[in-house]
């Protein structure tokens, strides 16, 4: 079979899935529940597969075993210790037995310490420098309302106007911060409250958040509009008229 | 027994929902149709700032170094991340600039990346460039199953992370991927000038975790993700973000314009005034942002239709009811 007989067969079947999977948009039928089925054994069989070729055989296996020496390839020495990892992996299978099955929580356990123990360092890399940012300057320094172009001005220039804060960089500040007050007092007082001003907060933290929920919400529409752009782009363009009519 | 409403406003309200697919397929297939029998269609772009510093970030890696490339994406997002891993593959081997791939998020996601990979080369192959020969410009690590383990493994020491991989070298079987021009020389993770993540998942978050800091990072993420990893960029934990279609397009017009070019479609920047950032001319022809970004506004604008018609059909019910 030639690559391009091969290739022109791949793109086909494609094209057979997307249009089963598309079927179910006008009801439930078996054309899709066919291929819906073959994704999923696919997924399987590729994973299965995978777990030794990808994970178990180069990250445990070889490590265990070591190397011989091979043309252009040095010996490596096996390290015996891996071989600890399969009795404690194995015990994860106890899940299965109802007499037995507290075994299971030993890895378990294992993996959550693993884990717990790096959530402080990780907590704050990823919160910290947004904490340092959330630190703005809400009062302007300077009367004038916009940054300027710094085209054509010398290094020291350009740091005194970046260092400046313009009208219009404090009120974004500003704006930035009252979400940030107003979002998190949302959250904390979630009781009823009689300060009026701490209502106040609550019910604007409550609007800005579905204003950013209604972005998520776009963006999301966006997304899947483009993920049927590009089921398109397959089936008319790289099946239809690349494959078939060959344009 | 109540009679069906058949007025104007209740018809507006449950248009047959067969028709409304009908009429997205239309909205979705045309346009394509006509761009790519038209030689594509642009639209009017400012790029993003965030788009603009990942580009420039790109640009100012010299080449021959090696950047990490996490590929977490199937093809259940082609749409966009497929158009994300295109521009920078066509960025990286344009610039000369080798790349190590890697996922830890979906055991099949480093063959797709090979698929395209070889996609891209054949069409530079056939535009008569050099292609990116796998082992001397670029490597595959394959699948890493814990993604926070093996960040953690790769914040710490990068031979280690990667210690045991191998790659297929020409004529000479599996061999260690730290043999190969790609990765020679390179043990810490500070060697590397950028980790780029291409990803449809959380490994984004599992990234800045654990990398952050450490490395320049550069992100492209889905449109879904771009809200919540908009942060991460506003809070310089990222040197540049691709968000979604807009961010692919955003990517493919500073390709093809370059930062502070002559012309009527060149890309002013502020930032970078002073400094060279030239467009990429790998004469590859349009890529999957100029091909669907258009075509997105059609879409757009029908369920901006559909909304407004549904928002009609209820207020037409309305007043007929308070009648």
């Amino acid at each position: 079979m030639s690559v391009e007989t091969y290739r022109f067969i791949k793109l086909t079947v494609g094209v057979l899935a997307t249009l089963g999977l598309y079927s179910a948009l006008y009801r439930e039928n078996k054309f899709y529940r066919f291929f819906e089925h073959v994704f999923l054994g696919l997924a399987v069989g590729y994973a299965v597969v995978a777990l030794w070729t990808e994970t178990l055989y180069d990250l445990w296996w070889t490590k265990m075993m070591g190397s011989t020496a091979a043309v252009g390839q040095v010996a490596t020495p096996g390290y015996w210790g891996w071989i600890v990892l399969l009795p404690i992996g194995l015990l994860g299978y106890f899940v299965f037995s109802s007499k037995n099955n507290w075994v299971s929580r030993i890895p378990i356990g294992i993996i959550l310490g693993l884990w717990s123990g790096q959530q402080l360092q990780v907590w704050f890399t990823r919160y910290g420098p947004q904490m340092v940012k959330q630190m703005v300057p809400l009062l302007p320094t300077t009367s004038e309302l916009f940054h300027p172009v710094t085209t054509g001005m010398t290094p020291a220039q350009v740091a005194t106007v970046d260092s400046t804060v313009y009208v219009s960089q404090a009120i974004t500040n500003i704006i930035v911060t009252v979400t940030f007050i107003s979002v998190l007092s949302y959250f904390l007082f979630s009781f009823d409250l009689k300060n009026r001003f701490l209502k106040n907060a609550t019910t604007l933290g409550r609007w800005l958040l579905m204003i950013g929920f209604g972005a998520i919400f776009g963006s999301t529409v966006m997304m899947r509009f483009t993920l049927l752009i590009d089921r398109m782009y397959f089936v008319w363009i790289e099946w239809l008229m690349k494959a078939i009519l060959h344009k | 027994m109540a009679t069906p409403d058949s007025s104007i406003g209740a018809k507006l309200q449950s248009l047959p929902r067969t028709l409304l697919y009908l009429i997205l397929l239309l909205a979705t297939s045309l346009p394509l149709i006509y761009g790519e029998l038209a030689g594509g269609v642009s639209v009017p772009n400012q790029p993003l700032g965030a788009a603009v510093d990942f580009y420039a970030a790109l640009m100012k890696i010299p080449p021959g170094k090696t950047v990490l490339l996490e590929t977490d994406w199937t093809n259940s997002t082609r749409g966009e991340n497929g158009g994300e891993f295109d521009a920078i593959l066509r960025i990286l081997m344009a610039r000369g600039i080798k790349f190590a791939v890697f996922s830890t998020a979906d055991p099949q996601a480093p063959q797709v990346a090979m698929d395209d990979i070889a996609t891209i080369n054949a069409l530079r192959v056939q535009k008569g460039q050099k292609a990116y020969v796998r082992w001397t410009d670029w490597v595959n690590l394959g699948y890493f199953p814990n993604s926070e383990g093996t960040l953690n493994a790769l914040a710490g020491n990068l031979a280690t992370a990667f210690n045991g991989k191998k790659d297929v070298k020409p004529g000479g079987g599996l061999v260690d991927v730290f043999e190969s021009p790609v990765l020679k020389g390179y043990t810490k993770l500070t060697d590397i000038p950028a980790v780029i993540l291409v990803t449809a998942s959380a490994t984004s978050t599992v990234m800045i975790e654990r990398l952050s800091g450490k490395v320049p990072l550069d992100f492209m993420v889905t449109g879904v993700m771009g809200p919540e990893t908009q942060v991460y960029y506003s809070s310089k934990q990222l040197e540049g973000l691709v968000i979604g279609l807009k961010g692919v397009y955003d990517l493919e017009t500073l390709m093809k314009q370059g930062l502070n070019g002559q012309g009527p479609d060149a890309v002013p920047s502020q930032k970078y005034a002073g400094l060279d950032v030239p467009p990429v001319n790998d004469n590859l022809g349009t890529g999957k942002g100029s091909a669907y970004y258009p075509t997105l506004h059609f879409a757009l604008a029908l369920l901006i239709l559909a909304v407004i018609v549904g928002n009609v059909g209820m207020l037409l019910t309305r007043k007929r009811t308070a009648q």
